[in-house]
């Protein structure tokens, strides 16, 4: 089957769909994907600092790519990217090598901090001596620093990689684990209102799947063979992505639904929600659900 | 045809008889979900002509944690 558009030889045959387009046809409809969401769900403003999280990954990295080629003819706004390093050996080093690489060619700053530096111990060091799962640490310790340094770098939002595969997998485990209220702060734009304290985060690849990104990324240098947390292997979201994508193997169309359902209650949701005040952590002073942090009650736990 | 086929994730290489890319993949119990596909050298989708002696790399689209 030949492109689409211009009758050309194929690279990618797009999921959810029949058709197949080129590389040139194929990074126009991807650039005009993310500039859509951008502007449907009003993610960024003129003048605005964004912040980037990037992990030296794939999805981070077209984040930051994609967003500076939208932001650039903007001379006003400015493009920080931000790292965290939780030292996974063999890992996260060559990603954050990549990432400076990237961020280097872009001209883009680029600031990472690391566990061992806020918390005293990388994530290798946490998991040897407590039993506990990698990707919940990782998870709450991550979001804690990210929003921090965010904070500190005056942001006025931060960006991230999360794609249609990522949420839909989110949806679903929320579903699975009766956590309604966490689905609540998913979507195009993160959270259920602003504070002061809290960095809102956006997500331009959010309609966007793992399968696109890839794509995207392997046709302009973005990818590394070093793009999957060891970790990740033990993570309930691994089961619950193969258990995804082996239905929409079966089913097509069945990972776009879960999105294109969840945008319809999403505003219902959010105002739902919206009483539940955000309060601030007893010991450390960062917004939180409860009356001290995650981080904090994990930082007390472990050894 | 006669293809070499390899499974970058999973680090296997396999010499395979298969008549199409999807079979190849089956073969390797791929989801064709969850990678992308190179025959080549060259970024190709999963409906691409085989022929002999070609190269078939899945790469993985699944990162993070």
């Amino acid at each position: 089957m030949a492109c689409k558009r211009c009758r050309t030889k194929p690279v990618i045959k797009l999921p959810n769909s029949n058709i197949s387009l080129c590389k040139s046809c194929f990074l126009k409809y991807f650039e005009s994907k993310a500039r859509k969401t951008i502007r449907q769900y009003k993610l960024l403003k003129k003048g605005q600092h964004i912040g980037v999280a990037v992990s030296g990954g794939k999805d981070s990295l077209t984040t930051l790519y994609v967003l500076n080629k939208i932001t650039k003819p903007q001379r006003t706004t400015k493009l920080t990217a931000i790292a965290i390093d939780e030292g996974i050996k063999g890992y996260r080093d060559e990603t954050l090598e990549f990432a400076k690489k990237v961020c280097k060619e872009l001209k883009i700053p680029l600031k990472i901090t690391s566990y061992k530096k806020e918390f005293g111990k990388t994530l290798d060091q946490i998991l040897k001596k407590n039993d506990i799962k990698p990707c919940t640490v990782c998870g709450v310790f991550r979001r804690y620093l990210l929003n921090k340094l965010a904070q500190k770098l005056k942001f006025d939002v931060l960006a991230t990689g999360h794609n249609l595969d990522d949420e839909a997998q989110s949806i679903l485990m929320n579903q699975f684990r009766n956590n309604i209220s966490a689905s609540a702060r998913l979507g195009p734009i993160t959270g259920i209102k602003s504070d002061k304290k809290f960095i809102r985060r956006i997500k331009p690849l959010y309609f966007l799947t793992e399968k696109e990104i890839m794509t995207y990324a392997y046709l302009k240098n973005l990818s590394t063979k070093y793009d999957e947390c060891p970790y990740a292997k033990e993570s309930y979201r691994d089961e619950m992505r193969t258990l995804i994508n082996n239905f929409d193997k079966k089913y097509p169309s069945s990972k776009h639904s879960i999105i294109n359902s969840f945008i319809e209650v999403m505003p219902m949701l959010k105002k739902n929600y919206k009483k539940s005040n955000i309060k601030y952590c007893k010991s450390c002073g960062e917004p939180t659900s409860q009356e001290e942090c995650k981080t904090c009650k994990l930082i007390k736990q472990i050894k | 045809m006669k293809i070499k086929a390899i499974d970058e994730r999973n680090e296997i290489e396999k010499q395979l008889n298969v008549s199409s890319i999807k079979e190849a993949a089956e073969k390797l119990n791929i989801n064709l979900e969850e990678v992308i596909i190179t025959k080549n050298n060259e970024l190709v989708t999963e409906e691409a002509k085989l022929k002999n002696k070609d190269e078939l790399k899945f790469l993985s689209v699944i990162s993070g944690g």
